[in-house]
């Protein structure tokens, strides 16, 4: 057990730093990000229902017959319009790291995950005029948050027979916002201000889902969260709670003879039963969210399914926190993504590219590439 | 064992990672969207504490000054200049033996702190008063001693000569007489200065106190020796005090807070800063705002620097001020408008949760007794035109909320 017990430390450790920052990550909880592998990334989250080192399903812990670690980083390159201006910015961020194993003698599987929930990184500029001593000042400000929600899962799959696992999970869902705002004056003979406070926050869930095969070629998974109230304080201070969202989803793969691999999967989050509590923070609010998502894997070598396959990928979705009252707000991505392993294919990266656009309300867009690299290993 | 490809993809990889960069600043339109209003900025103007403000005097000593000021004309800042030199000798050691030196002439030199260059036709006079006077002594009594019969010379002060240069008088040996005095005088000498020019004016000379130091006596001689190598001799003899005496004006009296002054006279305010700005805010600007209650007494163009300085603690006339909080600005003579006084870094030092240092200021000029500003504020029993303080600060907002 010690490479397991290894690979937990280092999960304990590299507790993921959310992932790409967006103009729609201001406001509510940031922007929502996916629990999914770098494989489940390039098609789409088509896959991630079935996809053992993904963190949306429990159920897809069953597939865990040998120790499985993962990591993954993402860089994220992207250019926002709002009625402000433009602006190009880049980041990186780490939002997966994953382990899963076998328990020895039982059909169960269990696996640790720490991934992102939301993503909560921005620094917004803007500049004001005001009057001062009688004369206008321009001033500059500037408000950053750094942060986000991650989401700790503990969850364990059970091999009911090898066409169906199910799987259950425990969530933890914390992470702060550390923010910082600061004006500074065209006049210099006013000093700069600023100040700095972390919003933090703390909450639970638990998930449970199903894969079932159906036939030879015909794979069916579902799964259901249901994530109870964040607590929220501003440093050390109680602010109050915000009710997080029921997540259904489901979803469907197909094997298309050796080389071809076709999934799509469906989700819902009601986050609008967040929106009061949202608006009592102080924020704008929230809405439900959909996501449509579906991938297709062409397999190059049957026989070693991790050598370089091409995958694509296509999802859409809505985003649950609108910038105004009464936005929609949509993400559109096209992914594609390949692997190879190698070390007797106990080692392998995985590589995939989104290109992705995000449009809400009047004048507000984005278009952003993300480069998302992951590393496992299976020692 | 088939060597596959991955290995160089691995570190492609890793190397596009490594050399990303963090760059997150977006244009914003607030507040439609930012999460929250920015720091929310105020202004307000606080009065000094009634009664609480005062003037001392005292912390210069008498025969300190940093600088010797002498005028003429200068409405109630009248002030002559005078030095003391000790015996000189009249020989020097060559090749171990007392040797006679006969002196040639001698040169008497000052240093030129500050003088209002925009008055022409400077003269420098140079006296030979008694070389026993003290800081006790009256500008009358003073006055009295420098007369036509005690006059050494004058010097006509180049009209283009500027601030810190040497004055250098010259007597050549047919006047050296007029440096000797009486037998009671048992060689020491006495060097009194008064001053004249095209219109009212002043100067300020470096004092024995000073940097610059202060007024020098020089002997240039011959020595009753065959090497002619040594036979030309210089005695330099620093003068061993100086002071000034200035036409000390009345006292402001109530109402009134005076800084400046040959005694160093400085004054004490408070301020009564609410506690919920102290514990919150941050200031952004502070000025302190004073009236003068007179047209300022001083040089022109030779501004004295008001300072302002926080304390350590607030003991009074005693209390310690704190050498890196300190603030000052020119003030001008005759000027009547109202003092401005930049003092952000002071007053920040006031504000903090639960900060008690103390809100009180030191107000001084400086150089403190050498200078001829001297101006005189209405203080805090006018509750207008008092010693105000305005504030411009920052109250947080909290935005980035969910």
């Amino acid at each position: 057990m010690r490479p397991v017990a290894t690979a937990l430390l280092g999960l304990l450790v590299a507790v993921p730093v959310a992932a790409q920052s967006s103009q729609f990550g201001v406001r509510g909880l940031g922007l929502p990000l996916r629990p999914i592998s770098v494989r489940a990334t390039g098609l789409g989250g088509g896959f991630s229902l079935f996809d053992l080192e993904s963190a949306l399903n429990p159920a897809s812990v069953g597939q865990a017959v040998f120790l499985t670690a993962s990591f993954q980083t993402v860089q994220n390159w992207r250019r926002s319009e709002s009625p402000a201006g433009s602006s190009s910015a880049r980041d990186n961020r780490y939002p997966g790291v994953f382990v899963a194993a076998p328990i020895g003698g039982t059909p169960l599987s269990i696996s640790l995950s720490a991934s992102g929930y939301t993503d909560r990184n921005f620094v917004l500029a803007s500049r004001d005029t005001l009057i001062l001593r009688d004369q206008p000042v321009e001033a500059f400000d500037t408000i950053s948050s750094q942060g986000g929600l991650s989401d700790l899962r503990v969850a364990v799959g059970w091999r009911q027979s090898r066409a169906i696992q199910w799987g259950l999970g425990l969530h933890m869902i914390t992470g702060s916002n550390r923010i910082v705002s600061h004006r500074v004056f065209a006049d210099s003979t006013y000093s700069g201000a600023s100040e700095r406070f972390t919003y933090s926050y703390l909450g639970f869930g638990v998930s449970a889902g199903v894969v079932a095969r159906i036939g030879k070629y015909f794979t069916l998974a579902g799964m259901v969260r249901a994530d109870d109230r964040v607590r929220v304080e501003l440093d050390t201070a109680a602010l109050g709670n915000a009710k997080l969202p029921l997540t259904v989803s489901g979803g469907a793969r197909i094997q298309l003879g050796d080389r071809v691999l076709l999934a799509g999967s469906a989700l819902y989050r009601n986050w609008s039963t967040a929106n009061a509590d949202l608006m009592r923070l102080g924020g704008v609010g929230s809405v439900n969210m959909t996501e449509f998502s579906a991938g297709i894997e062409y397999l190059t070598d049957p026989r070693r399914m991790s050598h370089w396959p091409l995958r694509l990928g296509v999802r859409r979705a809505t985003l649950p926190f609108p910038l105004r009252l009464g936005d929609k707000t949509t993400e559109t991505a096209l992914s594609i993504g390949t692997s190879i392993r190698f070390v007797a294919e106990r080692a392998g990266i995985d590589m995939a590219v989104q290109q992705v656009w995000r449009k809400g309300g009047v004048g507000f867009s984005e278009r952003a590439t993300l480069l998302t690299l992951g590393v496992s290993v299976r020692p | 064992m088939r060597r596959s490809g991955s290995i160089p993809v691995l570190l492609l990889a890793l190397g596009v990672l490594a050399g990303c960069q963090e760059q997150l600043t977006a244009p914003a339109e607030c507040p439609e969207l930012c999460p929250g209003t920015s720091l929310i900025i105020r202004d307000t103007v606080l009065h000094a504490a009634p009664g609480t403000d005062s003037s001392f005097t005292g912390y210069i000593g008498a025969n300190q000054v940093p600088a010797l000021l002498v005028s003429d004309g200068i409405p109630a800042l009248e002030a002559r200049a005078f030095a003391t030199f000790p015996r000189r000798s009249d020989s020097v050691f060559i090749g171990g033996t007392q040797t006679l030196v006969t002196l040639d002439s001698v040169a008497i030199t000052a240093q030129l702190i500050a003088r209002d260059t925009a008055v022409k036709q400077l003269t420098i006079f140079y006296y030979r008063i008694a070389p026993d006077l003290d800081s006790t002594v009256t500008l009358p009594a003073l006055d009295a001693m420098m007369t036509p019969e005690t006059l050494i010379d004058s010097l006509i002060v180049p009209d283009t000569l500027k601030n810190g240069k040497v004055l250098r008088l010259v007597l050549a040996a047919d006047k050296l007489d007029r440096l000797v005095g009486p037998v009671a005088d048992t060689g020491r000498f006495g060097l009194g200065l008064k001053i004249k020019a095209a219109q009212a004016t002043g100067i300020r000379l470096g004092s024995t106190f000073s940097n610059e130091g202060g007024p020098v006596f020089i002997g240039y001689g011959r020595a009753a020796t065959t090497d002619t190598a040594l036979q030309k001799q210089t005695l330099t003899i620093p003068a061993e005090k100086s002071n000034y005496v200035i036409d000390v004006p009345v006292a402001g009296g109530n109402g009134r807070l005076i800084v400046g002054g040959k005694f160093g006279t400085r004054s004490i305010l408070r301020f009564e800063i609410p506690r919920l700005l102290r514990d919150s805010a941050s200031v952004l600007r502070a000025t302190l705002e004073l009236t003068p209650a007179v047209p300022v007494p001083g040089l022109p163009n030779d501004p004295a620097s008001l300072q302002v300085r926080g304390v350590l603690v607030d003991l009074g006339a005693k209390s310690p001020a704190l050498a890196a909080l300190i603030a000052s600005a020119p003030v001008k003579a005759n000027s009547t408008d109202v003092q401005f006084i930049e003092i952000l870094a002071i007053v920040s030092a006031w504000f903090g949760p639960g900060n008690t240092a103390p809100t009180t200021l030191l107000m001084g000029i400086a150089p403190e007794g050498g200078s001829f500003g001297r101006p005189e504020f209405i203080s805090s029993q006018d509750p207008v035109n008092g010693p105000r303080l305005r504030i411009t600060y920052a109250l947080p907002s909290r935005p980035g909320h969910p």
